[in-house]
């Protein structure tokens, strides 16, 4: 599967799925005029790759400063889909970077990452 | 009237409610953006800390994205690309905290179903707010309280006070509607 790379733009983050390494990351702000076409192609893509995984490490980094309520429910999505991959044996990771002092984004990951039950959550505070 | 008179009058009467920015027109995504940036560089010269910035912003977002997809009064009517909503947005300061006050039409029809959801919000407590944001996001939400806006859920949870709203009747088919959070 071809690697997806789309640079950040004011309202949309960095994605960049790299597929041959397992190393997904999503970077900057998200708040996309149309959160379904946005997202829609990368996570189809993604959760075929994982469908057809049979074992090995993944990590996952949500990078994000900002995200509107839309894309939440993406993100939400996400954790769910890398957790049914850990659930099948892969070993994941899912790394949530949030700043120091903002609080209401390492509240988001602790909530979002309490309902994990086979993959590994990590809370990464940017210095 | 002088024209500039008439003007001043109305940017006295929004400074005297601590109004910053006011936005009345039809919105689209593109004045989200660049109102956004505007409210952002502001706040930053203001020194307003980082915590707040973020909030307000946040708000400020949520609250253009209702009116943008929910304000009746859009053209072309009945599409959902490119579409023109007509809504009114303040952010200002008063005591010393922010605000973001958002307005748009609806019909009466929906009035009801509108002041039950957001009555029901505004009495959560921080710790309800969280679990009902997350039972939206999951879908996890019964069938009854569909369309408990995660957006809602989303401002009171960033705001400082319970949010206030309140309807104004336009006509027989129409009641404006406005939300405002303090941050």
């Amino acid at each position: 599967m071809d690697n997806i790379k789309i640079e950040r733009t004011e309202r949309t983050p960095e994605v960049n799925f790299d597929f041959s390494r397992n190393t997904f990351v999503l970077r900057g702000e998200s708040y996309p005029e149309n959160v379904p076409k946005f997202y829609g192609d990368p996570i189809k893509q993604l959760q075929e790759h994982l469908n057809n995984l049979e074992d090995g490490q993944v990590s996952f980094d949500f990078d994000l400063v900002y995200f509107n309520s839309t894309s939440a429910k993406v993100i939400i999505n996400l954790f769910e889909t890398l957790d049914a991959a850990a659930e099948r044996g892969l070993d994941v990771t899912i790394n949530w970077h949030y700043d120091a002092d903002d609080d209401n984004s390492a509240e988001l990951g602790e909530e979002f990452g309490e309902d994990l039950e086979s993959a590994n959550f990590k809370l990464c505070p940017r210095d | 009237m002088m024209l500039a008179e008439e003007n001043y009058r109305i940017r006295e009467s929004l400074n005297n409610q601590g109004v910053i920015f006011c936005y009345s027109g039809y919105m689209t995504e593109a004045i989200l953006s660049g109102i956004g940036q505007a409210i952002k560089q502001k706040l930053t010269i203001e020194e307003t800390d980082s915590k707040t910035v973020r909030s307000v912003f946040s708000v400020f977002v949520e609250q253009m994205q209702n009116v943008i997809r929910y304000s009746v009064e859009r053209e072309p009517e009945n599409s959902t690309d490119n579409v023109l909503s007509y809504g009114l947005i303040t952010v200002g300061q008063s005591n010393g905290n922010y605000f973001v006050t958002c307005s748009n039409k609806i019909r009466h029809e929906d009035k009801e179903h509108l002041d039950r959801q957001l009555s029901r919000i505004q009495k959560m407590s921080g710790e309800e707010l969280k679990s009902m944001y997350k039972k939206i996001l999951k879908g996890d939400v019964p069938e009854s309280s569909k369309g408990a806006g995660v957006g809602f859920i989303d401002i009171a949870r960033k705001a400082s006070q319970p949010i206030e709203y309140d309807f104004a009747d336009v006509d027989g088919t129409y009641a404006f509607f406005t939300l405002k959070a303090h941050v």
